[in-house]
């Protein structure tokens, strides 16, 4: 008797695999996701929507700022500061990639026999 | 939402749902959905005494008249330009203060391309008539129903179906659709109304332009209280 062990095919085809670890995270998700609806959004909303701290926040958007997902603005509206925050191309790639993969990942779920794991 | 890793195998449907929520929430809060009503209400209302004292009527001593709506062909297209700055301007001064982008570009785009629909109409059509006999007998149904489509309360109505797509607002929809049977189906908006029996012809137009900006205001201010 030889045991079944999944081949390297299989294996690299599943979504998990697949998964961005920049993007696949709750937060950057969430930023990810209300940047690319706003089309630009600023540094408060995304703090009130997504209930973080100012530095939580921003260590977040520096992580996808690093990875070149968004861009950046900071500027002034009469005394107050104000920092905008648009997507990037490639973030607006990241996410649609995530998506389709969390959209996988379910349908490999739902469809896996629920024999297998025993 | 907190701040933890999602997990490799998470919960996806979890996570799709969280930015399902988010997503809406950001569509909801770049709606402005009355202060385009209440533009589009007080460019109609203004029209009325344009078309009033800017159309050319002509009676025959036996009552017929034959009249041209000529302030109707030079307020509409100017004051559609304007509507849709404004309406645009207010959308994006009202996005930008809640830290937001706006959505309102292909609308007021779409809205300015349609103020060319209705002079180009008119001009169309009198080009064609300059050739040829007016039809004998009664204009069919279809006839009507195309013209009101074509004039300014037609083309506000087929423009605001866009704002409630890009808005993905079913209730805005349901309001479009109401206005475009009112428009397009139940008020004589080229002819004038028969049951007005004072003012002469200028007031039959006036009256359903009138109703127009009623409904538009109407609906402006229940948009305002439903976003309240």
């Amino acid at each position: 008797m030889t045991a079944v062990t999944p081949t390297e095919s299989s294996d690299a085809a599943h979504p998990v695999n697949g998964l961005d670890e920049v993007v696949h995270q709750r937060v950057r998700l969430g930023i990810l996701t209300i940047t690319h609806e706003a089309r630009r959004v600023e540094f408060g909303y995304l703090r009130t929507q997504l209930e973080l701290t100012a530095g939580n926040l921003s260590k977040h958007l520096s992580v996808l700022e690093e990875a070149g997902l968004i861009e950046i603005e900071k500027g002034y509206e009469g005394k107050r500061g104000r920092t905008w925050i648009t997507l990037t191309a490639a973030g607006n790639t990241a996410l649609i990639e995530e998506i389709g993969r969390l959209k996988q990942l379910i349908a490999r779920v739902e469809t896996a026999d629920p024999t297998e794991d025993r | 939402m907190t701040t933890e890793s999602a997990p490799a195998a998470g919960d996806p449907r979890r996570l799709l749902a969280d930015m399902r929520t988010l997503a809406h929430r950001v569509r909801l809060d770049q709606r402005m959905t009355w202060s385009a009503l209440l533009v589009l209400a007080a460019a109609t209302l203004v029209a009325i005494p344009f078309d009033w004292f800017g159309m050319k009527l002509d009676c025959a001593p036996d009552g017929s008249c034959a009249y041209a709506r000529r302030g109707m062909l030079y307020y509409w297209p100017w004051a559609m330009l304007l509507a849709y700055a404004a309406i645009a301007f207010l959308h994006v001064r009202a996005a930008r203060a809640r830290g937001l982008g706006s959505r309102v570009w292909p609308y007021a785009i779409t809205g300015a391309v349609t103020t060319v629909v209705f002079p180009g109409a008119w001009v169309a059509l009198a080009v064609y008539f300059s050739n040829h006999p007016y039809p004998e007998g009664p204009l069919p149904y279809w006839w009507y129903v195309l013209d009101r489509l074509v004039m300014p309360w037609g083309m506000i109505g087929v423009t605001l179906l866009v704002l409630a797509w890009l808005e993905r607002n079913v209730a805005l929809l349901l309001f479009t659709v109401g206005y475009l049977v009112l428009v397009l189906l139940v008020l004589p908006m080229s002819d004038g109304t028969r049951l007005v029996h004072w003012g002469g012809l200028r007031a039959q137009m006036a009256v359903p332009q009138l109703i127009v900006g009623v409904v538009l205001l109407l609906g402006a201010l229940g948009f305002r209280r439903r976003q309240r």
